[in-house]
């Protein structure tokens, strides 16, 4: 039985990747990797004929998110559980910095037509934390499943 | 509340009928998968092709870049929390022999084979089309069959 939760695990990791994938090339496509195709994106743009987001636009979107990231964070992190690494602190601050990352990538769209550009830095610096982060806990469970 | 570790699933007064539940909702899930697929992008290669890069003769557009990613990117997750919670519960409730094992390793392999080559006939070469049809059949069936058994093993 463990040899089969074993492969599960494994195929979420693919899976998760390809989901990582599939939200690069979204970002990119729609939106882009600079402050300016973020700020453009959501505020607008007379060059690209794209008008400000409303909030209830932007609501419509993340309201799915909210339970997409919380059910994909969770679920990626309570495989940490079964590792030597559950009791450590590093492990605890992932799981905190993860979700933190996640909420912040969700909501700044709202800061963003608010008036607080600034918040552009924050959804991509968030945005790349998150996939960072991502990342790693996979590798973690990775070496966890090879090699202890 | 006591958390406690349930041995035997099967004669649980509670599990039961969640489990059933969650395998039926399965079920449903996978049989409207196909059906709303057929109603819009196609389950066949003909009507994939048609609806995915248009057809100049009908003056038909193809589907734009930034719908079929998010369409692939939607896809992803509801396929990795159905199957992995799917192959949590048939493996819980059924005895891991070697046809088990290759059943839920194809089961996984055709499903994250129909994601890649779905993205691959759209961007690189529209053959990895016959790819996906096939992929896509595979997994759905396997799954399919993963949810009856856990049903049936559930209730016996």
């Amino acid at each position: 039985m463990t040899e089969a939760y074993t492969y599960a695990v494994l195929y979420f990791l693919v899976f998760s990747f390809l989901l990582l994938l599939s939200g690069i090339l979204l970002f990119e496509h729609k939106i882009g990797f600079s402050v300016n195709g973020v700020l453009d994106y959501y505020l607008g743009s007379e060059e690209a004929f794209t008008e400000k987001k409303s909030s209830l636009g932007i609501l419509k979107t993340i309201l799915p998110h909210f339970f997409a990231f919380g059910l994909f964070c969770m679920v990626l992190l309570h495989f940490l559980v079964f590792t030597k690494k559950q009791k450590l602190m590093q492990t605890k601050a992932l799981v905190y910095l993860l979700f933190f990352s996640a909420l912040l990538e969700i909501t700044t769209p709202f800061l963003i037509i608010n008036g607080y550009d600034f918040f552009a830095y924050i959804k991509l610096i968030s945005f790349f934390v998150f996939q960072a982060l991502v990342i790693y806990i996979a590798w973690l469970l990775f070496f966890s499943i090879a090699y202890e | 509340m006591k958390f406690t570790l349930i041995k035997d699933l099967k004669q649980d007064f509670l599990m039961k009928p969640i489990l059933s539940g969650l395998l039926i909702f399965t079920l449903l899930y996978l049989i409207a998968d196909v059906i709303v697929k057929n109603a819009t992008i196609g389950i066949f290669f003909n009507d994939i092709a048609y609806n995915l890069f248009g057809n100049e003769e009908e003056f038909l557009d193809p589907m734009l870049q930034s719908v079929f990613l998010e369409f692939w990117h939607i896809e992803i997750f509801f396929i990795m929390m159905i199957l992995l919670s799917l192959s949590a519960v048939y493996i819980r409730l059924s005895t891991m022999s070697t046809i088990n094992l290759i059943i839920l390793n194809t089961t996984l392999l055709s499903a994250i084979l129909s994601l890649v080559s779905i993205v691959l006939s759209y961007f690189v070469w529209d053959s990895f089309l016959i790819v996906y049809v096939i992929s896509f059949f595979l997994w759905h069936i396997l799954s399919f069959y993963m949810a009856l058994i856990s049903l049936w093993n559930l209730h016996i």
